[in-house]
């Protein structure tokens, strides 16, 4: 759990599954809808994070953590010693390295930024899944994205002519 | 994990999420391929409210040329996402093509071949292509194209000039009109902004341009109101002389800002306005081009063109950073804000330019009814 510093106000968040999770206000209020929530004087003692279980809680809080301005993981004296680029390149590095995870644990990751409205995280999540479809066949997209193809072939082909210099 | 708020297939996202949050980001090309997939993405793509903010999520690229015997290819720059950056073609012009002005993903092209010039507008990305020819005659000059925001029409500013003087003047016309809204008169800067390079900026529902005035260091800013279709002056950054050479105007972060370098093209600086109502300008950064180790890469490149001078555009480059492009020799540069290299590009007869594209799929209706309409069709076959 994370240490209790002098004068840093802390919260509760609570995953559905029972665990809960002790953070920094300021690390919490990284998530645009518990901002609003503690703003609107709803988040008294803990706040109930539904939809988002424990293992991709604490990933959120991890990622929340270390993307806090001027505090956070590196310890708050980083930001006065190094110098702002490095901080980013630092960030990017640790960034590509959270996102080494498997396509599920992805994907929930996403709905829990979208849902906590956390748009830094939404943005490194959502990318490689950007990435992905960019480059990918259709049958590959809707294998990837468990979509359905619900066009008949001679529909399909159809749609394929209207467009056909995009699958070139 | 517990139930979602609205259910995904196994294994997938909630459509919601896949729709509003990926294929919203998506390159044009990619968007189109996806519409294959499946009913509902094609529909939901196809809307007008999706087209929008797809296009509002469509970063700036910006736009290079690359000239090869008998033609030009027009490239843009894309360093979004992980990968490197690339060059991705746009368009292919002939020798006598140029491009003039570039406005929510529509461009504004202009043919010198026949004596007579011929505009013509095209989008990149949904591959269409007509002539303009209400504006042949004369000898037009395209001042810059922009969205109308009362009427939604996108109009074009150009400048008629024949042998008489008297008779200069600069029109409007509205994409898919035949004839002049408008004659806005003349201005005595409009010689300068006739001139072939000189990109305006859409700031704040206006355009911007700068003008070089070579006998002092005050610089001037020509500013045509989109909305009331008005020219007026305002005030720019008072930029030392040995550093007074232009490289590009740009929007930052809600900030308007105008790149200077020195003769040699080897140091930048960076004015912002910091107050746009009061016409204050700072100068924001001052930086040193990496000049040894640009020069030292086309050595060893042994590139094939020998310039010897560097060429530099300032363009904003999304997330809130600046790019600055160097050419020197035959290569491209991309160089950060602390003078640090980042990427370079070798290819031969790279041109560039401050014109940047924001690609729309949106279909507008003024296309189909101009006269020459083609879709996928040169420039784009």
């Amino acid at each position: 759990m994370a240490t209790r510093e002098a004068g840093k106000k802390m919260i509760m968040l609570k995953s559905p599954d029972g665990m809960e999770f002790e953070v920094e206000e300021a690390v919490a209020m990284e998530s645009q809808t518990i901002r609003k929530m503690i703003e609107d004087d709803c988040a008294d003692t803990a706040i109930l994070i539904p939809n988002i279980n424990s293992k991709i809680l604490s990933r959120v809080i991890e990622y929340c953590n270390k993307h806090v301005p001027t505090t956070g993981a590196t310890g708050a004296a980083a930001s006065d010693t190094v110098a702002p680029a490095a901080l980013a390149e630092d960030l990017k590095i640790w960034d590509a390295e959270f996102i080494k995870v498997n396509r599920a644990t992805r994907f929930d990751l996403i709905q829990a930024a979208s849902y906590l409205n956390i748009k830094g995280l939404l943005d490194l999540t959502s990318q490689t899944t950007i990435d992905t479809i960019s480059d990918n066949s259709l049958e590959e997209i809707r294998s990837f994205l468990s979509t359905k193809n619900d066009y008949l072939p001679e529909e399909e082909q159809t749609i394929r002519r209207e467009n056909q210099w995009a699958f070139q | 994990m517990a139930t979602a708020a609205a259910t995904p297939p196994r294994g997938g996202l909630p459509e919601e999420i896949v729709i509003w949050e990926i294929l919203v980001c998506l390159p044009p090309k990619s968007l189109l391929r996806c519409r294959a997939v499946c009913r509902a993405w094609r529909s939901t793509t196809s809307a007008r409210d999706f087209l929008a903010a797809h296009h509002a999520r469509q970063p700036n690229l910006p736009i290079v040329f690359q000239e090869y015997h008998g033609g030009q290819s027009l490239l843009a720059l894309d360093n979004r996402g992980a990968a490197a950056a690339q060059l991705q073609p746009v368009a292919r012009l002939d020798d006598d093509s140029s491009l003039e002005a570039s406005c929510d993903g529509l461009l504004l092209l202009t043919d010198y071949g026949r004596g007579v010039p011929r505009f013509s507008v095209c989008n990149p990305a949904t591959r269409q292509f007509a002539c303009l020819p209400m504006l042949s005659g004369f000898v037009p000059l395209a001042l810059g194209m922009y969205r109308h925001g009362p009427t939604g029409e996108y109009r074009v500013l150009v400048c008629l000039r024949d042998e008489d003087p008297a008779t200069d003047a600069c029109y409007i016309f509205a994409l898919g009109s035949t004839h002049p809204l408008k004659n806005i008169g003349w201005l005595p800067e409009m010689d300068e902004m006739c001139s072939t390079g000189l990109v305006p900026v859409l700031f704040r529902g206006s355009l911007h341009w700068h003008i070089q005035q070579d006998e002092s260091a005050a610089k001037v800013i020509m500013v045509f109101d989109t909305t009331a279709e008005l020219f007026r002056r305002m005030r720019g950054p008072v930029v030392p002389c040995s550093d007074g050479l232009f490289a590009g105007m740009f929007e930052m972060d809600g900030i308007l800002g105008m790149a200077c370098s020195n003769d040699e093209g080897k140091i930048v600086g960076i004015w912002m306005m910091q107050d746009y109502e009061s016409e204050v300008w700072t100068l924001k950064y001052r930086f040193e081009l990496p000049f040894e180790e640009i020069k030292m890469q086309c050595d060893m490149r042994q590139a094939r063109v020998k310039r010897g001078h560097m060429l530099i555009a300032v363009v904003p480059g999304g997330d809130g950073e600046l790019l600055v492009l160097s050419r020197f020799d035959d290569c491209l540069f991309q160089i950060n804000m602390d003078g640090k290299l980042v990427e370079s590009f070798h290819r031969e007869d790279l041109c560039l330019t401050q014109l940047q594209l924001k690609q729309t799929l949106a279909l507008h209706t003024f296309f189909p009814a101009l006269e020459g309409y083609v879709v996928n069709a040169p420039p784009f076959s």
